[in-house]
């Protein structure tokens, strides 16, 4: 069309023009125009009191945006976090633990001996150890979500992102990243705010790097049963491990895959406010339910999966080497043996944890069924683990390929099965040298 | 009889447009399997006197540039969704950044209402806000809030209502962008009154966006003379 044309051309002439006059872009002049339109507006109709106080928003952004105290404030602000949440969930988590024990004891007895067995061994060992990860998990959703309310997580961000844009990376990443604490799902759909297509893929790429809340199980089981002193501080490093191998990475992106200059930007920093007791339900609620619909639904297939891979052939004895299940983490777990935990049991829970990973638990509950005193400490007498090699293990389950769901969120948002691929090459290879290093250096090291 | 409207929330983020929602919908009704972001287009429905009145929840955004793809997003869902009435959740305490949305929406020509919201904290600082003198400078209703007490629904539905029974189109709001530029206006708003495009969008609004270099739309008249 003739017209079209036309007013591209007498867009692009206007513009010179007003280029020549204002010396600026119009857009700039448009938008210096919108604002003096408010500022009259705002004359007009606000009153504000004599004294404009310094509000007291911005007299606590002194001390924890502060360029020295900052990323203190945060790591000591995370460290209360994982502390809270264990504090109050120990009890709460014995009472659920219990509670599956003594059905679990009732429902062997159940005849024939293979229900009582699929219900016994497989659903309760499987869900029912992953159900009694649903205090911490809550307790972690709702201290995530008081802080998000409260305006606290936008400065987090705002403090890790100053770091990040002076070693050269994009800024506005650490929201999401911060996001990826509760799922990498919500994380990578809020990428979309980043302008610069390369800055928005290297978010992406390195956002399953941070430790949601389905790999909290792990940690926890583990944690509790091999650090009991310093439970809160291993969790606590899995999240600080997570975050600065997600900024090399990073770094390793920005330098050799996607190299190009970075965008600026403006960070809001919301006023601080009280959360409301409805608000942070909500928000808990909204992360929690999946946790809660997952168990009912991939967990609880995989269980049953698991249950059954266990007791076949017909008449071998449960979860033994010989079953099903045995021959299939034999075949895998000589890739482990470096990593130190080459036991099949250990190769076929991370296995069947690249559906989810709470289903790394599941598998381990449904594997060693319920064990008197509990999940670790038939993991610590059966597989003869030592501290070293749980953490080991819990760096590899942090660091491995994501989960489902997040493989086809970042299919979906980057429109290309390219970058799902590379992401889980990527993350198992560096999960393997991680758990490598950890486990050669600790033995070196004497640490077991 | 039921008659059904359709409203669009927009709104800063942190300006409690969430809130709202859930006020007016209920915490129930999020669609969108991954909460957490108000990135997915999240919708709800309400029932007031006799109107079922479907909500959609825009992404939160501080201007309607072509710069994000939220911004986009919220843009595109006004101007080709056209709901009946747009609703504008506007904090209180900060209406000079908050404003800024709000002119741009009029400029777009949307029906629609100032949900002024977090009154209370505003009053806390010591600010005093004439609502009747806001109003008219932006031709538009305005309603106070403080939706983190759940105040000010009723009222909000009210003027949903009450703009919805009236059939007058907002004749949008005018900026004068000084002199020179409104010469450059003038032109295109010519030109453009002739193009198919202004029958989907307001031709000076069209033209506004074209002197602000605005990617999507100078791609619209790109696009237009390929056929």
């Amino acid at each position: 069309m003739l017209t079209n044309e036309e007013i591209l051309r007498v867009k692009d002439r206007a513009l010179a023009h007003l280029r020549s006059i204002y010396g600026d872009d119009a857009e700039t002049i448009i938008a210096d125009r919108r604002y003096g339109f408010i500022s009259g507006v705002l004359k007009d109709v606000v009153k504000k009191p004599a004294i404009e106080r310094l509000a007291w928003s911005d007299k606590i952004d002194r001390v924890i945006v502060n360029r020295w105290l900052g990323i203190p404030i945060f790591l000591a602000v995370m460290y209360g976090m994982f502390q809270f949440t264990f504090t109050l969930s120990a009890p709460l988590m014995d009472w659920i633990s219990a509670g599956f024990d003594f059905i679990a004891a009732r429902a062997v007895g159940i005849s024939p001996d293979w229900l009582g067995s699929l219900i016994g061994n497989g659903i309760i060992g499987g869900v029912g150890t992953v159900l009694t990860f649903v205090p911490p998990i809550f307790l972690l959703f709702i201290a995530i979500a008081v802080l998000e309310d409260s305006g606290y997580m936008a400065r987090a961000a705002f403090v890790m992102d100053r770091l990040m844009h002076k070693i050269g990376l994009h800024g506005r990443s650490f929201i999401p990243m911060i996001l990826g604490f509760g799922c990498n799902i919500p994380a990578i759909m809020a990428t979309r705010t980043i302008e610069n297509r390369r800055d928005r893929l290297i978010t992406i790429l390195i956002n399953p790097l941070m430790s949601c809340g389905a790999r909290l199980p792990i940690y926890i089981l583990l944690a509790g049963a091999f650090f009991p002193a310093y439970r809160g501080l291993v969790v606590f490093s899995m999240y600080l491990i997570g975050i600065i191998l997600a900024i090399l990475m990073a770094l390793i992106f920005r330098k050799w895959l996607l190299p190009g200059p970075i965008g600026h930007f403006v960070m809001e920093l919301p006023p601080y406010r009280l959360p409301t007791i409805t608000g942070v339900l909500v928000h808990m609620w909204e992360r929690g339910k999946h946790f809660l619909i997952k168990a009912g639904t991939i967990i609880a297939g995989v269980v049953i999966l698991v249950w059954l891979l266990s007791s076949m052939p017909w008449g071998v004895q449960y979860a033994g080497p010989d079953s099903w299940i045995g021959y299939l983490g034999r075949l895998i777990a000589p890739i482990f043996g470096p990593c130190g935990f080459g036991q099949w049991q250990a190769a076929v829970s991370l296995f069947f944890g690249l559906l989810a990973k709470e289903t790394v638990v599941g598998t381990m509950g449904a594997i060693f069924a319920v064990k008197e005193g509990g999940l670790g400490v038939a993991i610590a007498s059966q597989l003869g683990w030592t501290p070293l090699i749980a953490f080991s293990f819990m760096v590899f389950s942090l660091l491995y390929v994501p989960c489902v769901a997040t493989i086809a969120t970042i299919k979906a948002e980057t429109n290309s099965w390219k970058w799902p691929a590379f992401t889980v090459g990527y993350e198992l290879v560096l999960a393997w040298i991680m758990a490598t290093l950890i486990y050669q250096i600790g033995r070196l090291l004497g640490l077991g | 009889m039921t008659k059904k409207l359709n409203i669009a929330l927009v709104g800063n983020p942190n300006s409690g447009k969430t809130t709202v929602f859930n006020n007016l919908t209920g915490t129930h009704q999020y669609v969108g399997n991954w909460p957490g972001v108000t990135v997915e287009k999240k919708e709800g429905t309400c029932r007031y006197q006799d109107y079922q009145i479907n909500v959609a929840d825009l992404p939160g955004v501080y201007s309607l540039t072509a710069y994000s793809l939220d911004e986009i997003i919220a843009r595109d869902f006004i101007v080709e969704e056209k709901p009946d009435v747009v609703v504008d959740i506007v904090d209180a305490g900060n209406l000079e950044r908050n404003l800024y949305l709000t002119i741009q929406l009029l400029e777009m020509g949307a029906r629609l209402i100032v949900a002024l919201n977090m009154m209370d904290e505003a009053g806390g600082r010591g600010y005093h806000i004439d609502l009747e003198h806001l109003s008219y400078h932006l031709g538009s209703p305005v309603v106070p809030m403080v939706a983190s007490r759940n105040r000010g629904t009723q009222e909000l539905l009210g003027q949903i209502a009450k703009m919805a029974e009236s059939r007058v189109r907002p004749s949008g709001l005018r900026i004068d962008y000084g002199r020179e530029v409104e010469q450059e206006i003038r032109k295109l708003d010519d030109l453009i009154s002739q193009s198919a495009l202004s029958r989907l969008y307001p031709a000076r609004w069209l033209a506004v966006k074209l002197l602000e270099e605005d990617e999507e739309i100078t791609k619209k008249f790109k696009e237009g003379n390929v056929d």
